[in-house]
């Protein structure tokens, strides 16, 4: 089953006075099926960046539909969105968004605190997802005192300890070292081998090479997809490299 | 390239102009209050009036006190303003230009500043010294020279003192660029910041330190003493807002954060770490501002109440227009002082009424509860720390029943040992008086009393005793005597005798003929006729309209000071809490955009915000309105030192006051969140 779809998406950016207009996302559909891992691909100015904000329901698209496990996102009124991300969006974000006047635990159960969940069940939440993500020793640290691996998997817990539905990643090895990178893309695929949807915004090669499928955008449509069939990471990696050269090219002529 | 520097210090002020038009706008204002202060102290006409000696002195000291607190707020704000730029000059720095050159864009621009807000505080200070000028000597009543004034001697004054403190400025801004490094200069504000520890011992302290201050307020209840104590409570209180504002909050929150039930809930969560780094960072500006508010107010609700109440205090220390005093026993002198007073105020077409003779004795004593029994003698309450002497002193006024009842024009009747009591501040304790070796039976207590000028006998608990007769004086002077030995005499142990008349009529319209009556009677009373050994009259003699000046003086000046103090604390007031606005702005931008990130809806994000910002805000008001609490009754007290017995203008001009601070800061509070919530949400 299908947990997100994406029908006929289109974004027109106008500036204030409706001078000019930029297209940044024309015609875009596809399906995420519940359980898969994929990784969204596209230079800077693709609109990959518009799309996920208009997934995360942080910005509304000017047509089109997305819709989680059957509900219409864009048509979640204001007072609700809110919740309704908190709910059943994790995110992970290329600089962390960890506040840095919360000690890294505080940090992971902040959503389950702005839910209203109580003390003792946000800490047996906590427990089991500490120790998969190797942070246990670390809970009572502040973001400047670990890093930037640890600090990236704390904002993982943050993002898995509300059970969402979809976890959406925006660059999430972007500001990781190649050692920390490695770890936190075979984290991810652990976490996705026990079930969870991931869906990834990236244009590291590596980052990509981890996911089951990989959607190509180029000037605001999907201009490809690619599925992993029984390739090892290194062939993945293989094919992508080769598909960008492609598109580097070739790829003019086609938006 | 010389132009260049001008050029850019120029721009720079101009784009910074959200700070720095509130700074220059503050600077022109301390300059101009300054001038004006200085002005009014140096200008001849006032000094010509009647008071305005008084005045110019006053204007002096305010003079001093606005040149120290000129010099601690602008150097703070400035230092304020160069480390929020810091950056800048970080970028300068990496741009290719060495420190000198950053020094030099300084330094114009510092001159820039001087020359503007100088020539804008000076046009500002003459203008409002002159209409400040024109309502000082409307309240004296004096007549009004025409001409403007312009006093070069406080313009030199101003240019030197801020010509000054200018200098000093650039000189920290200057250490601040050559102490860091350019890479320093470019991320000073974004490092992590540690979590504040809990100091519980300076949160102990802090409490204990306000509330010792909080006691001495409440329990001093004699005002000599409340003077003395007044200066320590007032550091005790400082402190104590100091320590509970930093380290005190800090461990609030602590103890609340350590609270995991309370801690983990919606509401309080974000609320509680973030005010932990708030208060870290601003506990001593909400210090600050407790404080000079605590100040602006006690200062302006204290001079009002005195501006207001000058006539009452007039009354209070002067019954009637005229009194004549000195000891029964020169009964000859005071006959004839009171005859020339008739012949005098005839003479000037004035007609004396509510006349009143009577004669009394007075001394003091602490009641020594063990024995039951009042004790005079100063060596034997030396023991007594001064402060306890002064709040356990009372002062005993014995008349004798003949006069009280020829006075007040009633028939009492007394027996033996048998006295009449009418207590001026506190009841008394007990129904028999053991004095001296006299047991007096208290047989009634008055609702009413004579007037009397004694003010000791108001200040401290004042008793009034009516007695049979003089013979039960005469043992009372006998034991104060032996209690004083041989300091009786300066002590002015003796039995005094007391008139005292009003003038039918307006004493306002016929203040002329009042003042000639006076000055006609102090002549032929005071003149000394060597020939018949005669060293002229003893005694005193006294006028309430030749005082009425003075006191107006007096009590105007510190009016005057008190709302000069008082707008320069409140300017201060305003300004710092428009810079915290401004840099907890900015500081919190990042915070509120990753709680929105994170599934924090837009409207809770700024319920958030206004909580906190409520809080902080508010904190300093609340705080200060508990200081002017505690203070009210200590401050009370001290008044009455100054002849203010009007208990319910105080009050009200100490309610009026807050009230009107309070919409004051509310309205300031209001308009600079407008600015927060611009820049949060941008």
């Amino acid at each position: 089953m299908a947990i997100l779809e994406v029908n006929n998406l289109e974004k027109i950016y106008t500036t204030r006075f409706g001078g000019s207009s930029v297209q940044a996302l024309r015609n875009v559909s596809f399906s995420v099926e519940a359980g898969e891992y994929v990784a969204i691909m596209g230079e800077s100015g693709s609109g990959k960046t518009t799309l996920l904000n208009i997934l995360a329901a942080l910005d509304r698209p000017t047509r089109g539909k997305v819709l989680l496990e059957g509900r219409d996102i864009t048509s979640i009124s204001e007072k609700e969105l809110s919740a309704f991300r908190r709910n059943n969006l994790g995110f992970v974000f290329q600089d962390f968004n960890l506040l840095d006047t919360f000690n890294l635990m505080d940090n992971i159960l902040l959503p389950l605190v702005l839910s209203g969940k109580k003390y003792h069940e946000m800490n047996q939440r906590l427990k089991p997802l500490a120790s998969m993500l190797g942070i246990s020793e670390l809970l009572y640290k502040y973001p400047y005192e670990v890093s930037g691996g640890q600090k990236q998997r704390a904002a993982v817990a943050r993002a898995l300890i509300t059970h969402p539905k979809l976890i959406l990643a925006d660059e999430p090895t972007g500001a990781l070292d190649s050692r920390s990178s490695d770890d936190l893309l075979q984290m991810f695929g652990r976490i996705n081998q026990s079930g969870q949807t991931i869906l990834m915004v990236t244009h590291s090669v590596k980052a990509a090479s981890h996911a089951g499928r990989v959607l190509f955008i180029a000037d605001g449509s999907v201009f490809h997809q690619m599925y992993r069939g029984n390739s090892t990471n290194e062939e993945m990696f293989q094919k992508i490299s080769d598909t960008l050269t492609s598109m580097a090219t070739g790829g003019g002529l086609h938006g | 390239m010389a132009k260049l520097y001008p050029g850019m210090a120029f721009t720079n002020i101009k784009s910074n102009r959200k700070t720095y038009i509130p700074y220059m706008l503050s600077c022109s204002l301390t300059i101009a209050l300054f001038y004006i202060i200085g002005s009014l102290g140096s200008n001849e006409g006032l000094s010509k009036m009647w008071g305005g000696d008084m005045l110019s002195s006053y204007m002096s000291l305010g003079q001093a006190v606005t040149a120290i607190f000129a010099v601690i707020f602008l150097f703070y704000i400035n230092s304020f303003l160069i480390k929020r730029r810091k950056s800048e000059f970080g970028l300068y720095n990496i741009l290719g230009m060495e420190k000198k050159h950053i020094c030099r864009v300084i330094f114009l621009e510092t001159v820039f500043t001087f020359l503007i807000t100088m020539a804008f505080g000076l046009f500002l200070g003459i203008m409002l010294d002159k209409l400040l000028y024109l309502v000082i000597s409307r309240i004296l009543a004096a007549k009004i020279p025409l001409g403007f004034y312009i006093s070069t001697s406080s313009i030199l004054q101003s240019l030197m003192l801020f010509g000054g403190i200018f200098l000093l400025m650039f000189l920290n801004s200057m250490r601040h660029i050559y102490r860091s490094k350019p890479v320093d200069l470019l991320k000073s504000r974004s490092a992590g910041e540690k979590e504040p520890k809990a100091k519980w011992i300076l949160a102990a302290i802090g409490l204990l330190c306000l509330a010792a201050g909080y006691y001495i307020a409440v329990t001093t209840t004699n005002p000599v003493a409340a003077v003395a104590l007044f200066f320590i409570a007032v550091v005790l209180v400082i402190i104590g807002t100091y320590l509970l504002f930093t380290a005190g909050s800090i461990a609030l929150l602590k103890i609340l954060k350590k609270n995991k039930g309370y801690y983990y809930k919606t509401k309080h969560f974000v609320s509680i770490s973030s005010m932990m780094y708030r208060m870290k960072k601003n506990a001593v500006g909400l210090a600050n501002i407790c404080i000079l508010s605590t100040m602006v107010l006690v200062i302006i609700s204290t001079t009002l109440a005195l501006f207001l109440g000058v006539d009452d205090s007039l009354k209070q220390r002067y019954p009637s227009e005229y009194d004549i005093t000195c000891k029964a026993e020169e009964n000859d002198a005071f006959d004839k002082s009171v005859q020339t007073l008739h012949d005098s105020a005839k003479s000037e077409g004035l007609t004396l009424i509510n006349e009143l003779s009577y004669r009394d004795f007075s001394f003091s004593a602490i009641y020594e509860k063990s024995k039951d029994f009042f004790v005079t003698d100063p060596g034997l309450y030396s023991n007594l720390s001064a402060m306890q002497k002064y709040n356990q002193l009372v002062t005993f006024v014995v008349v004798p029943l003949e006069d009280y009842n020829k006075a007040m024009g009633k028939n009492e009747t007394l027996g033996e040992n048998e006295v009449l009591v009418y207590s001026s501040r506190q009841e008394l304790p007990v129904d028999t008086i053991n004095v001296f070796d006299l047991s007096l039976h208290v047989k009634k207590t008055l609702t009413g009393f004579m007037p009397n000028g004694n003010t000791a006998a108001k200040i401290s608990s004042g008793h009034f005793v009516v007695v049979k007769d003089l013979s039960v004086i005469d043992k009372m002077k006998k034991g104060q005597d032996e209690a004083l030995g041989k300091d009786a005499e300066r002590f002015g142990s003796w039995l005094e005798i007391n008139y005292m008349a009003d003038v039918a009529g307006n004493a306002e319209t016929q203040k002329d003929q009042i003042l000639a009556a006076y000055h006609k009677t102090w002549d032929q009373i005071y003149e000394t006729n060597e020939n018949a050994g005669d060293q002229g009259f003893n005694g005193i003699l006294e006028c309430r309209s030749s005082e009425v000046d003075s006191f107006r003086g007096v009590f105007s000046g510190l009016f005057f000071i008190g709302v000069f103090l008082g707008i320069l604390f409140l300017m201060a007031t305003v300004l710092i809490m428009y810079y915290k606005q401004i840099t907890e702005g900015y500081e919190d931008k990042q915070r509120f955009m990753i709680l929105q990130n994170v599934g924090m809806s837009h409207h809770e994000v700024k319920q958030t915000i206004r909580s906190q910002i409520l809080t902080v805000f508010f904190l300093p008001l609340i705080t200060a309105g508990i200081h002017i609490g505690f203070a009210f009754p200590f401050l009370y007290r001290i008044m009455t030192l100054m002849n203010l017995f009007n208990l319910r203008l105080f009050t009200f001009c100490s309610i009026g006051c807050f009230l009107a601070f309070a919409l004051f800061y509310g309205i300031t509070y209001w308009l600079t969140s407008k600015l927060y919530y611009g820049i949060v949400k941008k």
